[in-house]
């Protein structure tokens, strides 16, 4: 089935069994590979993209669905290469391990401070229920979120 | 030998590409003509390959190439040659390769897959290591004799695959005493699965007749010389290179998808890229063990522990991998954190028709210590002494003997438990929860270790006045590679840490080395970089003698100028010193090796141990406070402290970073995380709806204090920090739950519906019948006698 | 054995996007047996790991705008079926009486999973046993709407239930309707760790009290003890004249909980379901006092 879709604002056409999850198109035909297929169950967040601004599974979502909205990427959030204010404080806080989680971390947290400006710490951590980190414990990763959102 | 502390708080390079999704992990690499692959996986625990036929496959779309046993003549192990990459007429597990098929797509080579014919004769199972060791169990491998033996010294028979044995002291004496209480306890615990996010991932070419293969690996010279050897080429034969992994926690200490990949791209002169599904991560990955335990000790009324026996099972899977290796562990482990006076240990690794268990984060260790910490508090109830106070009289000090017979130095977990009470009041009574939940604390003290063993560095000094670092060193998230090595060298070298450019992986590149894992990054390449820079400097230092007309010994290397000691401004840049030098003697560089002390044992100790002593002790005191639902057998973390020994600190906030993260991952463990294989000898949880890891909202912030100053031959007095944080939680979580429910706890995780069977008296106490009574009666053969 | 165990499902081959109800009931009822309807995906999406071949065709009821909205009228809320648990969560948030629903929609899975799974496919994924708006659209009383390319009918929630898995090809769940009343509700869930998965238990209760808090009318609903959710007549009926007293509550729940044969499942053995719902019939009894 030929499909269009709008990636960090390029768009392009491709040729794809419809049903097939979004995170694979980004991947295979965008070479957007920030987005990984971790479990593929929507339970650890990792391929989480912005659909229409809204965090979205990419695992979960068929290609064919997301014709038509605006989808970007973690590597969309980085405007001109600098990093964005959450960006920012995860690497200010040494939050970052094996870095696997983090394209979904930085996704849902960009999403929570447009969101919800004054989310309290339990309010990030509430916001991460879906995003696994198997390495960090979570805690710098929240400090961080804390941190960015005091700053703002 | 440096101007500069080591000592930094520098932020790792690779977070910035991290954080924008730049990052390439092997997952993400394409080749141009990459082709897919994918592996046919056995069905049934235990069986004969009656047939297999994969010509239909080799005909189907896209496909082209198709590997089986017959492509693969070299079997590998540790200890063992016991495990060859396919099953070759015989099947020992659930999930075990058959063959492997690269394609155009993933698609067609899965489509490929299912036309592979196979028959296959189903053969009785054992699935657990009581049918395993049951008198005329079958054996997983019946030709167990004929194995070549890679490591001598381990008593072996049917389905005990391996079996390592301390012995010290009069232990019968010691259990004869008149003034002394027996106590026994037994423990189980399940397997673990690591989640690492990267699952294991491979793209594989050949290229001028060798292999190239890029992995996500801990191992690289691990995976270099097992796939040679499966394969049956010279290890020269296979480079090895390593993009940055995505998490490893000891699951990629081992070979797992190489070798299909490398079958692969050499059949189809094509490169390949295999990545395991979730799924195969889930069933086939190698777990922390399932083990089980009993331990037994004398001691006295005044609590001083004369004897100690235990015998401990650790199921190996199908093949006895790393578990061969961990059962020199127990002896560090389970008997470790007190001073004995007489003690025996058996460790068996045992054989099952169950996927092959693997290294994990503090392998062996998690287990026995909850073991041995409960056996501590059991100990301490039935002679009236506060658990506490039991611990500070009897923790491992300066001079004291270790279970094989090794000195220890220093005194270092005394001072720690003396610092785990400035951190809170163990004194305070149990608290009372508004909400009716029961309250429990506890304090468990842990006993681990640095895997030295060999490493090598080369570090290239640039006429930029960068330095280039080429060691077999792997990122795997924990930061050394780029945290503590670039401090290492940039401190000795008196230049900024940004200015140390760390080369990737490469076996081509450089010298061996065992691997990242066993907290030794920092320890032993570490050590080897710190020689290669010092080298290095040596030699800067030579040429600024001539260039600023000073002896060597009054210059100084800092802020990357090499100045004469109390003149800041004197002298030159260290590129002007490093250009110089290129031009007057060549480019200026430097090598290190690095292993083990080699610290000994009692002689007769020890019996099949792949090492005697450990050189470099590391410590742990854990302390937790939980609440406990009543109702629903929910367990509530509600505060969590640390105190570890970590030698020298030299990135503390990195270090940090290491112990949250470790600790909760052995909440995990504790608490949550279960693997159970059903009647079909198949894992149960294959996703992540079943598997359940911690999530954000159930875990605090660690409290951590550092303990630094105990002593290590690590360079710069470091010891290995990433590992061990996992050591004592499992311990400490199931000191508190026992004394928040005043139940026996025996087995972990304590997921809710444990703990309300503990609550609810449903759970009988555990009974370990295929643990013989008699100590001696476990043995394949006697402690000290030859087979 | 010539089947890979770990293989994924096979490629499906159309995936239409209906713009309107009618054109999906056209699309499904000519699709027949080898269609679907695929509302928030986040079931189908998940075929893999349940060894299930996808259909060959789909039908996105997603993006028709009847079927999104939630209708707060005088005497019932209706509930388009492709309203997701997020857009549910945030439209009931301000109606006490509906504590149950919002809670149910808005505490299950996780925030990504609520903003894309409907309530439809809550309601029609019968293999799905923990979903958390069953039971609590069970203890609201709701009807639901069938609707085919010819024909359109209302039924109650429980007899939906029962007839689910043996729906004809071409008819979809297209709508809730749930009456409005003076009630007290709460949505008592378990899940193992403090959020994130499903609940291994689940209690929703809807109670109308006198001033003196005695029990006028109450309706219970057990989720995810059993393969189906269902109501727990026979608490209702113990409960029903007397003070609504949590600690008595819990008492009588557990002398009638072994009416209820828990499944077992890789989660939690059977036992578990059964010996914990005292303990949620309590917490609901106690949030319902409260709300």
């Amino acid at each position: 089935m030929a499909l269009s879709l709008n990636v960090n604002g390029d768009r392009r056409g491709f040729t794809a069994d419809p049903v097939t999850p979004l995170v694979d198109v980004l991947r295979e035909e965008f070479h957007l590979t920030g987005a990984k297929p971790v479990c593929r169950e929507g339970f650890c967040g990792a391929c989480m993209v912005l659909v229409d601004d809204r965090p979205t599974l990419s695992c979960l979502m068929p290609a064919a669905l997301a014709q038509g909205c605006e989808v970007r990427t973690v590597e969309g959030l980085a405007a001109n290469g600098t990093l964005n204010p959450i960006q920012q404080a995860l690497e200010a806080c040494d939050a970052v391990q094996c870095g696997m989680c983090f394209p979904g971390m930085v996704v849902t947290l960009t999403h929570l401070m447009k969101a919800t400006p004054g989310a309290t710490r339990d309010d990030v951590r509430s916001a991460l229920t879906g995003n696994i980190c198997r390495c960090t414990g979570y805690e710098s990763i929240v400090e961080a979120a804390v941190r960015a959102l005091t700053a703002t | 030998m440096a101007d500069v502390s080591a000592t930094m708080d520098f932020r790792r390079r690779d977070a910035g590409d991290k954080l924008r999704g730049h990052t390439r992990y092997t997952v993400d690499r394409y080749l141009p003509g990459m082709l897919h692959a994918a592996v046919l996986r056995a069905n049934v625990p235990s069986g004969r390959i009656v047939r297999l036929d994969t010509a239909k496959a080799a005909r189907m779309p896209g496909v082209r190439a198709v590997v089986t046993a017959a492509d693969a003549p070299g079997t590998i192990g540790i200890g063992i040659a016991d495990h060859p990459l396919f099953a070759r007429d015989v099947i020992r597990y659930d999930g075990e390769p058959l063959a492997a098929v690269a394609a155009d797509t993933l698609a067609q080579a899965q489509a490929a897959l299912a036309a592979i014919e196979v028959e296959t004769a189903p053969e009785p199972a054992v699935l657990t290591m009581a049918e395993a060791l049951a008198p005329e169990a079958p054996l997983v491998h019946p030709d167990w004799r004929a194995y070549e033996v890679l490591f001598e010294g381990g008593a072996r028979e049917g389905n005990v695959a391996w079996e390592a044995t301390v012995v010290r002291g009069d232990v019968d004496g010691a259990f004869a005493r008149t003034d002394v209480e027996i106590i026994e306890s037994a423990f189980r615990v399940g397997r673990q699965n690591h989640i690492a996010f990267e699952p294991r991932a491979v793209v594989a070419s050949y290229e001028d007749g060798r292999f190239h293969i890029e992995t996500s690996t801990q191992v690289p010279w691990g995976i270099r010389n097992a796939t040679a050897r499966l394969l049956g080429v010279a290890a020269s034969q296979v480079r090895v290179t390593v993009p940055p992994v995505g998490g490893g926690f000891g699951l990629k200490f081992d070979l797992a998808v190489e070798p299909f990949a490398a079958l692969l791209a050499r059949a189809s002169g094509r490169p390949v890229r295999l990545v395991n599904s979730r799924e195969e991560e889930m069933l086939t990955c190698l777990f922390r063990e399932n083990a089980e335990i009993r331990i037994r000790s004398a001691v006295t009324r005044e609590g001083e522990i004369v004897g100690r026996e235990a015998v401990v099972l650790m199921d190996c899977g199908a093949y006895g991998g790393e578990q061969i290796f961990l059962t020199t562990m127990t002896a560090h482990t389970l008997g470790g954190n007190y001073r004995l006076g007489a003690v025996r240990l058996v460790s068996r690794a045992v054989y099952t028709n169950t996927a092959p268990n693997g290294a994990f984060r503090c392998c062996n260790g998690v287990y026995n210590t909850f073991a041995l910490e409960r056996h501590t508090d059991e100990i301490a109830a039935r002679i009236g002494m506060d658990p506490l106070a039991f611990r500070r009289r009897n923790v491992l000090g300066d001079g004291d003997l270790g279970a094989t017979g090794q000195v220890f130095e220093g005194d270092v977990l005394g001072p720690m438990l003396a610092r785990m009470d400035t951190l809170r009041d163990a004194a305070a009574p149990p608290r009372k929860l508004a909400d009716g939940r029961l309250f429990g604390r506890a304090t468990t003290v842990g006993t681990w270790f640095v895997f030295v063993g060999p490493s090598a560095a080369t570090v290239n000094m640039n006429a930029d006045g960068t330095a280039t670092l080429v060691t077999s060193g792997v990122e795997i998230g924990s930061g050394s590679m780029m945290q503590s090595l670039p401090q290492i060298v940039a401190s000795t070298l008196g230049i900024d840490p940004g200015n140390v450019i760390v080369r990737a992986a490469d076996t081509d590149a450089a010298g061996y080395d065992v691997g990242v894992g066993g907290g030794r990054t920092t320890v032993a390449l570490g050590a080897a970089s710190l020689s290669a820079a010092q080298e290095v400097r040596t030699k800067l230092l030579k040429v600024a003698s001539d260039m600023i007309e000073a002896a060597p010994e009054d210059l100084v290397m800092r802020q990357g100028r090499i100045e004469i000691a109390g003149a800041p401004g004197s002298g030159r840049t260290v590129a002007e010193v490093a250009t110089r030098a290129q031009a007057q003697i060549g480019p200026v560089s430097g090598t290190g090796a690095f292993t083990g002390a080699g610290v000994p044992a009692m002689p007769g100790c020890v019996a099949g141990h792949f090492i005697d002593a450990i050189d470099i002790p590391v410590f742990a005191v854990h302390d937790c406070e939980v609440a406990v639902d009543g109702e629903t057998g929910h367990v509530e973390v509600l505060s969590y402290r640390v105190v570890q020994d970590v030698g020298r600190a030299l990135n503390p906030r990195a270090i940090q970073g290491q112990i949250q993260g470790g600790v909760v991952q052995g909440l995990g463990y504790a608490l949550h995380e279960e693997v159970t294989i059903g009647t079909n000898g198949r894992v149960n949880q294959n996703g992540f709806e079943t598997y359940r890891v911690p999530l954000a909202l159930d875990v605090v912030p660690v409290e951590i204090s550092l303990y630094e100053g105990a002593p290590s031959i690590g360079p710069l007095g470091t010891k290995g920090a990433g590992e061990v944080p996992i050591l004592n939680v499992g311990a400490a979580i199931a000191c508190a739950v026992a004394n928040a429910t005043g139940k026996r706890v025996q087995e972990l995780p304590l997921t809710p519906p444990r703990v309300l069977e503990l609550l609810l008296d449903q759970k009988p106490d555990l009974s370990l019948s295929h643990i013989a009574e008699d100590w001696a009666d476990n043995l394949v053969r006697p402690h000290g006698t030859t087979g | 054995m010539t089947t890979n165990p770990l293989l994924q499902s096979g490629p499906a081959g159309s995936f239409y996007v209906a713009p309107s109800l009618p054109a999906a009931l056209d699309a499904l009822s000519d699709y027949g047996t080898a269609g679907a309807p695929f509302a928030g995906g986040t079931w189908i999406m998940r075929s893999p790991i349940r060894h299930e071949q996808l259909k060959a065709h789909y039908v996105a009821i997603g993006k028709i705008p009847e079927l999104s909205a939630v209708k707060i009228g005088t005497d019932t809320i209706e509930i388009g079926a492709a309203v997701t648990h997020a857009a549910l969560a945030l439209a009931l948030a301000r109606l006490p009486e509906f504590g149950v629903l919002t809670a149910a929609a808005g505490r299950a899975a996780n925030p990504a999973i609520r903003a894309m799974a409907t309530i439809g496919g809550n309601l029609s994924a019968t293999a799905f046993a923990a979903a958390d708006c069953v039971p609590a659209l069970l203890c609201l009383n709701a009807e639901v709407e069938i609707a085919s390319r010819n024909d359109r009918e209302r039924i109650n929630l429980e007899q939906f239930l029962r007839m689910r898995s043996t729906l004809a090809p071409g008819r979809l769940l297209t709508r809730i309707v749930v009456p409005r009343n003076a009630r007290k509700t709460a949505h008592a869930r378990l899940p193992l760790r403090q959020s994130g998965d499903y609940p291994v238990a689940i209690v929703s209760l809807a109670v109308a009290t006198d001033p003196a808090n005695r029990v006028q009318a109450v309706r219970i609903a057990v989720g995810s003890v059993e393969p189906a959710a269902r109501r727990w007549v026979r608490l209702e009926a113990a409960l029903l004249g007397h003070v609504l007293n949590p600690v008595q509550a819990t008492k009588v729940a557990a002398e009638l909980a072994d009416e209820f044969t828990g499944r077992d499942s890789v989660e939690v053995p059977a036992w578990y379901r059964v010996s914990v719902l005292p303990s949620l019939v309590r917490r609901a009894a106690v949030a319902a006092l409260g709300s």
